[in-house]
């Protein structure tokens, strides 16, 4: 996977405020998931990103050029702020191409532009109307094609699922995919965890102004040893699930409940569990409603590397 | 029945944002979905009383909603969406006066203030200026002041707009608390649908003003006999093979899931009998339900 | 039970049923009043008109004490009589009814615009309160002010006039006396309660209310200077808010006015612009209660 961002060392102070500190990653083509709580740098990190701040420390690249003050790299970028700043008078198809024309794209090139970018996230048919009479839906996905008009190769969007509907959600995660399949490096930053999972499997978690942790979701997971990793098991007979495993040494916790007819075992060695489970199933003769792994996702990986 | 709506309707001039809504609640935690536009807001102003229905007929646990407005105030709870506290106040000040503002007298609603103070975990911060609280916290702050006056009824908008995974979580646990007493009920607006399926045990689904779906969210999560959704680790090739071979029909998905129909006459055993044949592990084993998104895709339109 | 449940308990008081169910908003306004910067200075400052005035009700009792500050004019009587002009002087101030709006924009000038800057309204309306309570409670906070430098010390200039001259002939010479103080106050008060409240209204930012609150107030008396030092016609003194209040107050205390033109009209023109306020601030909350 080749990067086509890379950071290095990079740090940003505001006086005394910490923005960032020491990060140093690469970021390659498909989407990447930027988390952290509130105040953890994930603005910081995309603004020095995107060339808008200078780094106190360290660079920033995007195919091997320093981002900083390098303006025709501005025009491979798209970025779609969290906030929600709009010219309420102008119409969709207006907003677009006058945003296009500050990329220096002729009249013709701009409205063929607009119109592919609108075409993309379906708002053709309301392009004509003003801004003012789209609902919330319309005016992310508004902005959406506002990042991707000018055609860059990498895209950066600040919560961008935020105060839509269930269905629009699923239209932008399909449209944030479509870029994905084209071959475009996506940095997508969100505080809804579920929502990120159903986007990417691959994070940077930043904490406190530094990387804490960066990969494959399950790659992260499994390296959090001290949280063993929680199996459920929904059964006919638990308790014998239970007695029939509680003396393997793969298993650390045995708890039942709190549905009826659950165990969850604790085990910091899956394979050896799951290894068993199949085999003592069709010995004891036990019905199996369900298997789960409860903290197998980005919630509980958040949870325990940031930790309340 | 704690809310009963008959054939509500409301336009905003020319805009018909409720056109007929049929509505019947019981206790517990409700959520209320639907998309922008569908009139969920408007359904919320006109059960609190901030908006007169045109047409139709409701009640609010037993008190009209046109004639007995401040009855149902007072046993109502609201948690508003956006930004509302009052600057320059600290915490206890804010949530007593409103208290107060509900009908309690003064001490009652100091008392009490403290108390769901306590409950929501701003115990320690409680004396602090509200400018200095996180988002977190002011979330928290806006629930207290929907409680100090102990409703019977809660409506909470996008309780958790706006807040990072630890906020969310938070708000998440204090609303699920809450609602697991059986005397307090919660109707929760909100977009996002893991936190309505975590919280509530209701679904009402609106759509064009009026309402798509409504029902247990268990119930509408239709099991889809005989469908599983597997993963497993180890060499799976012989493995789907030896179940296509017993009448299965496998399908691979992305993210590594398969899904396995089982044919009717065949035991769920089989499968983790193949697994052992061929020490395939088994790591997750489901029966596959619509989940709510599907369902709210299905009932409000073609996606 | 031995151990008490924690978490979430349930209230187990009565509602009150309070007489005036606004009192928590005017409680709340005149507490954020006194933490405004400045604030409690203009609230001391403002007393001062009265503590002389009453220091001079003192003094016009025992003048014969203070003879040696008269050494040129024995045996005058005429200075320093307290009679209706001397109340006049203090209602129709320039200085007090300055002071008075100083105290409008420090603790007026929120009193809504804050409301609805911090999206307030809402919590306050999903209480069992009328849209009406809310604004009797605000104008409540200015009331209570304003009759703190109208009410309190006129009534306060006739009890201690009538104690320390020991009889009651400062009623029996001027009946018309305690009545002009409850009225003029009245005036005052409500005219100020709706003037600052409608400002107060039109705006979600504090600074642009307080400024509109004071130049509105100072621009009406320097168009009057303006118009009347080009044309010397004492009818434009109904331009200005000040002198409207001082004509109004000459008349009700039946003293000559500092103007040659009808005190009704000054009257009206009080009452009209009150009223204007008034009408304008009911609309305007009408949508107020519908958020967003």
């Amino acid at each position: 996977m080749m990067a086509v961002i890379r950071a290095e060392k990079l740090s940003k102070w505001y006086g005394n405020v910490l923005g960032l500190s020491d990060v140093t990653l690469e970021i390659g083509p498909g989407i990447t998931g930027l988390l952290g709580p509130n105040g953890a740098g994930k603005s910081t990190f995309m603004k020095l990103l995107m060339g808008q701040l200078r780094p106190s420390i360290g660079r920033v690249t995007i195919r091997g050029a320093d981002v900083w003050n390098n303006t025709e790299l501005f025009a491979d970028i798209g970025f779609c702020p969290e906030q929600d700043a709009f010219y309420d008078e102008l119409t969709g198809w207006e907003f677009v191409v006058r945003l296009l024309s500050l990329y220096g794209f002729s009249r013709a090139d701009a409205a063929s532009k607009a119109e592919r970018a609108l075409q993309f996230v379906e708002l053709t048919k309301d392009k004509d109307r003003p801004l003012r009479g789209y609902s919330r839906g319309m005016r992310q996905r508004l902005k959406i094609a506002q990042t991707l008009a000018h055609e860059p190769g990498i895209i950066i969007l600040d919560e961008p699922l935020n105060g839509l509907d269930p269905l629009s959600k699923r239209k932008v995660i399909r449209l944030i995919k479509e870029f994905r399949d084209a071959g475009k490096t996506v940095l997508v930053s969100s505080h809804v965890l579920p929502e990120i999972e159903a986007l990417t499997r691959s994070i940077v978690l930043l904490h406190q102004g530094k990387i804490l942790a960066q990969g494959d979701i399950p790659y992260i997971r499994d390296l959090i040893e001290k949280h063993p990793h929680k199996i459920s098991v929904k059964s006919s007979d638990p308790r014998a699930l239970a007695a029939s495993l509680v003396s393997q040494a793969s298993v650390q916790n045995i708890q039942f409940g709190p549905e009826p007819g659950t165990v969850v075992f604790e085990t910091g060695d899956r394979d050896t569990l799951f290894g068993l489970l199949p085999r003592l199933i069709v010995d004891r003769g036990i019905e199996i409603e369900e298997i789960t792994s409860p903290d197998d996702n980005l919630q509980a990986v958040f949870d325990y590397l940031v930790g309340t | 029945m704690n809310i009963e709506l008959k054939d509500l309707r409301f336009n905003y001039g020319k805009i018909q944002a409720l056109s007929g809504v049929e509505l019947s609640l019981g206790d517990g935690a409700c959520g209320l979905l639907g998309p922008n536009g569908a009139g969920k807001s408007t359904l919320l102003r006109i059960l609190l009383g901030f908006l007169k229905p045109d047409r139709g007929e409701g009640r609010v646990l037993g008190y009209d909603i046109r004639r007995d407005q401040f009855a149902i105030r007072r046993l109502v709870g609201y948690m508003p969406e956006d930004d509302c506290l009052i600057p320059g106040l600290d915490a206890v000040t804010f949530t007593a006066y409103f208290g107060e503002l509900s009908g309690m007298p003064r001490q009652e609603a100091m008392k009490r203030a403290h108390d769901v103070l306590f409950y929501v975990g701003l115990g320690e911060a409680r004396y602090r200026s509200l400018e200095t609280y996180s988002a977190g916290m002011k979330q928290r702050l806006k629930l207290a002041q929907a409680l100090v006056h102990d409703p019977k009824l809660l409506f909470l908008d996008e309780p958790t707009s706006n807040l990072d995974p630890q906020g969310r979580t938070e708000i998440l646990e204090l609303i699920k608390d809450i609602s697991s007493k059986k005397d307090i009920s919660v109707l929760i607006s909100s977009h996002i649908l893991t936190d309505i399926e975590y919280t509530c045990s209701y679904v009402v689904i609106l759509n064009q003003g009026k309402v798509a779906a409504q029902g247990d969210i268990e119930a509408l999560k239709e099991i889809r006999f005989s469908l599983y959704e597997i993963k497993t680790k180890g060499e799976s090739a012989a493995f789907l093979r030896g179940l296509r071979d017993r009448g299965c029909k496998v399908e691979e998905t992305e993210d590594q899931v398969l899904k396995v129909y089982l044919p009717a006459d065949m035991p769920r055993r089989e499968i983790f009998e193949a697994a052992v044949r061929e020490n395939v592990q088994i790591r997750m084993f489901l029966k596959s339900r619509t989940s709510l998104e599907d369902l709210f895709a299905r009932t409000v339109g073609v996606d | 039970m031995p151990i008490s449940e924690q978490g979430y308990t349930h209230w187990t008081g009565t509602f009150a049923e309070r007489r005036f169910p606004w009192w928590p908003i005017t409680r709340l306004g005149i507490r954020m009043a006194f933490k405004r910067k400045f604030f409690k200075f203009a609230f001391a400052v403002s007393f001062l008109p009265a503590v002389i005035f009453a220091a001079g009700i003192y003094i016009s009792e025992r003048l014969e004490d203070f003879q040696f500050m008269f050494r040129g004019r024995r045996g005058s009587t005429t200075f320093l009589e307290v009679n209706p002009a001397y109340f006049r002087s203090y209602f129709g101030g320039d200085f007090l009814l300055f002071m008075m709006v100083m105290i409008m924009v420090l603790a007026g000038a929120g009193l809504i615009a804050d409301d609805l800057k911090s999206n307030s309204l809402q919590l306050y309306f999903s209480r069992p309160i009328r849209k009406r309570d809310y604004l009797l409670g605000k104008m409540s906070t200015l009331a209570f002010f304003l009759l703190l430098y109208t009410l309190v010390p006129g009534v306060l200039f006739i009890l201690l006039k009538l104690i320390f001259a020991g009889s009651l002939k400062l009623i029996a010479h001027y009946p018309w006396i305690p009545l002009a103080v409850v009225l003029d106050s009245l005036l005052i008060t409500l005219f100020f309660t709706f003037y600052t409240l409608l400002i107060s209204s039109l705006s979600r930012n504090r600074r642009y209310t307080a400024i509109l609150l004071f130049l509105v107030y100072l621009f009406s008396d320097i168009f009057f200077g303006i118009f009347y030092g080009i044309f010397r016609k004492p009818g434009f003194c109904l331009l200005s808010i000040k002198a409207n209040l001082q004509q109004v107050a000459a008349a009700l205390f039946r003293v000559k006015p500092a103007f040659e033109v009808p005190w009704i009209y000054s009257f009206l023109i009080l009452a009209g612009i009150a009223l204007a306020c008034g009408l304008v601030l009911v609309r305007k909350t009408r949508g107020v209660e519908v958020i967003r």
